[in-house]
């Protein structure tokens, strides 16, 4: 089986991509390991920032069904509950289906399988009732469970008071929020809700330890200087759920398999695919986007995403030079600008050292 | 002046280490020499099988039995887990055809002192309950064993260090001066000077010999492994198929009967259990240069034929995939022996039984190069049969 441009993820930045791709002309296949595309989406019940060109004011969820209405609309192949299990030599991309392996030789491949949860080690951390921030989120918004009546969130930055505000919303307890750095991580308008809400914020503390029989009934946190929980300082709080939310890291397992360079870039994550200003990585004609290609943000994504679907129509001469140019030239505008900020501005460095690695595989 | 080695050993392998650890028991001042670790390549990426059953009758299985039985007093030796059991091996065959063949090997092998056994359908079935229900008959080595391939790398090198030997690890050597009585042994890290040199370098090992204007015909043969997740014990030891021996030496006129994907991998079934629970699936043959990436259509036809064999697998996962490169020599005997080049040694293209072959392949290496009679005539192994 071949196919021009094969797709793997279908979250913002695989169904982003697959949209620009397909519509310049590329023949296309999108696969997702999930039973419905659209990745983290829906999950996203808040309203997105940024700017009218990043869909700014609407809900997460909602631009994820607008991006599959689309791919609907135009005609883009998907296939669901297929599992990527290896790029192997001569881009042929092996997928698990319906219990059978089909092999599919591309011209191009675009890997955005995303990001997954660090995780936290402390007593007790395998205990039923600790969980990711991004599981808890999950059962929330998309099963529409509470994974708990009281619950404790560990970390505060963006993922971590979002959720925290969303389980508050669902009616849960947030009991409080722990944060080991001196200072609130997420932007002051999400923190700022939980605030009003009377959520406490923990700051300069971590988790000590989960104590419970078969499963969470009791949290201890205690101050944290300089990376030591300092003895004397710790505090019981009654809870049945904790929930980590302590970053994310890029999934690249498959550009790796690919041969990809890669490198330790913290402020995205940490060990990365090094990519260049078109998103192709050091083995030609495979490309990375979205947090596989440094943990950002949803918008970011779909951009990058877009940004690799016009460099691969072109390279395979569905768009003219001009076209092409013109096209990336505005999508890098809007990365430009989707970096501002003391947050973003982290990111735009990071991935100009990226960048800069890249154009000089 | 800097101090002049008895013996430098270039390769940190499972033979490099091993010709290292025997060299320095005998008294040797020795260097061991790598370009990364110990056991970085194909030591690292190989099974632990210790086999006889493999060989050919004749010098092959008696240099092997030799090799087999010094490994039940190397972990105390060596002061290091190795992780040793023998609990024999089992070869399955397919056809009557096949256990007519497997029938002369087993009588063969017998004259050379290898304890072998034919074993008849309901014997092996009631050996393996998980084999399919149609294998035929099979063939068990009673003396056949497992070591844990890293650790014996590691056994032999750290005991080398005990008696003196110098690890210089990490650190390539990039070219070789043949002086009046010694060599000049040119690394990243500066000179290292030697009055002998074994050259260990397995797949690398004509990489070497180049710098002191030899040819030596290895060639890396690939193949590649399943890991299982940790499961039930689906057979209590090592069990491959007969047609192993045939894929392995390209010899004879008889066809399995397997499908094509099976055939254009060279793709014999070989199984191993592991001390965890996961098992091991062998085995392929391929002449890829020094690729290493795995292929799944090689996965597939490892996983297929493995099915065949046991039924029960195909609802096991595998959980990875791994490759390494094995050092052919065109008559799939290896290399131990002196060269043209005075002092310059070689051990090196065991193929898939460096691991098994490594203590022998030492022992002989320290006594040639102290000028000791080896423990039999080793003319099969020398370099000059190469040479004509």
């Amino acid at each position: 089986m071949k196919r021009e441009v094969v797709i793997i993820g279908a979250g913002p930045a695989g169904l982003a991509a697959a949209i620009e791709a397909t519509k310049n002309g590329c023949e296309v296949l999108l696969i997702d390991e999930n039973r419905t595309a659209g990745g983290q989406f829906f999950k996203q019940l808040h309203k997105f920032f940024g700017s009218q060109a990043h869909s700014a004011g609407i809900r997460g969820f909602e631009i994820g069904k607008q991006l599959l209405k689309e791919t609907e609309e135009i005609g883009v192949e998907v296939w669901l509950e297929s599992s990527v299990i290896g790029i192997f030599a001569g881009k042929r991309v092996a997928v698990l289906r319906h219990g059978i392996t089909e092999t599919i030789e591309a011209q191009s491949i675009l890997i955005c399988t995303g990001g997954a949860e660090n995780p936290l080690r402390f007593p007790g951390w395998t205990l039923p009732g600790v969980m990711g921030a991004g599981a808890a989120q999950t059962m929330v918004n998309v099963n529409r469970v509470l994974p708990g009546k009281r619950i404790l969130m560990i970390g505060s930055g963006n993922v971590g008071v979002i959720v925290a505000y969303q389980l508050l919303q669902a009616g849960a307890d947030v009991v409080g929020i722990v944060e080991g750095m001196p200072r609130i991580g997420a932007y002051g308008v999400h923190a700022a809700k939980l605030k009003r809400a009377g959520v406490p914020f923990f700051i300069g503390h971590t988790i000590a330890e989960a104590r419970g029989k078969d499963h969470v009934e009791e949290a201890v946190i205690a101050h944290f200087e300089n990376g030591k929980i300092l003895k004397g300082t710790e505090q019981k709080i009654d809870v049945d759920t904790i929930c980590v939310a302590v970053g994310l890291r890029p999934l690249s397992e498959l550009a790796q398999m690919a041969g990809v360079k890669h490198d330790f870039i913290p402020e995205l994550g940490g060990f990365m695919p090094i990519h260049n200003e078109n998103m192709e990585t050091s083995v030609k004609d495979v490309y990375v986007a979205g947090d596989t290609a440094g943990v950002e943000e949803a918008s970011t994504a779909m951009d990058e995403g877009r940004l690799a679907a016009v460099s691969v129509s072109y390279s395979l001469g569905h768009l003219s030079s001009q076209a092409a140019e013109q096209k990336k030239e505005e999508i890098r505008d809007r990365l430009a600008s989707l970096r501002q900020g003391p947050f973003g501005e982290r990111r735009m460095n990071a991935k100009k050292r990226v960048v800069d690695m890249g154009v000089n595989l | 002046m800097s101090q002049i080695f008895d013996v430098a050993v270039i390769g940190a392998g499972s033979i490099g280490t091993s010709c290292a650890y025997y060299n320095a028991k005998k008294g040797a001042r020795v260097v061991l020499i790598d370009a990364g670790d110990i056991a970085d390549s194909t030591s690292s990426r190989s099974d632990g099988n210790i086999l006889v059953c493999d060989k050919q009758p004749g010098f092959d299985a008696i240099f092997a039995k030799a090799s087999q039985d010094m490994f039940p007093k190397l972990e105390n030796e060596l002061e290091y887990k190795i992780e040793w059991t023998q609990k024999g091996s089992l070869y399955l065959t397919e056809t009557e055809e096949e256990f007519e063949i497997a029938s002369k090997f087993c009588s063969d092998m017998k004259e050379c002192g290898i304890q072998m056994r034919m074993m008849d359908h309901q014997e092996v079935l009631d050996d393996e309950p998980y084999l399919a229900k149609d294998v035929y008959g099979g063939l068990e080595t009673i003396s056949d064993g497992s070591v844990y391939p890293i650790g014996l790398a590691y056994g032999f090198a750290l005991a080398a260090e005990r008696l003196g030997c110098v690890l210089s690890l990490h650190n390539p050597v990039t070219g070789i001066q043949k002086e009046e009585d010694y060599f000049m042994i040119q690394c990243k890290n500066g000179d290292i000077l030697a009055k002998n040199i074994v050259n260990a370098c397995g797949v690398r090992a004509p990489f070497i010999g180049k710098m002191v204007g030899l040819d030596i015909p290895i060639q890396a043969r690939q193949g590649q492994i399943l890991v299982s997740e940790q499961t039930f014990r689906v057979a209590r030891r090592k069990v491959h198929e007969f047609g192993y021996m045939l894929t392995k030496f390209q010899s004879g006129s008889y066809e399995r009967p397997v499908s094509e994907r099976v055939k254009r991998n060279e793709v014999a079934f070989v199984f191993e259990p592991t001390a965890s629970n996961n098992f091991l699936i062998g085995s392929s043959r391929s002449f890829v240069g020094e690729d290493i990436r795995s292929e799944i259509d090689v996965m597939q036809a490892l996983a297929e034929r493995a099915i065949r064999f046991f039924p029960v697998i195909a609802d096991i996962k595998v959980i990875r995939a791994y490759s390494g490169l094995r050092p052919f020599t065109p008559d799939h005997m290896p290399i131990v022996s002196d060269t043209p080049v005075k002092g310059f040694y070689i051990a090196a293209g065991h193929e898939g039984d460096g691991i098994g072959l490594s203590p022998i392949t030492g022992t002989c290496m320290a006594d040639m190069i102290a000028g000791d009679k080896t423990f039999m005539d080793l003319s099969l192994l020398s370099f000059q049969r190469f040479c004509s």
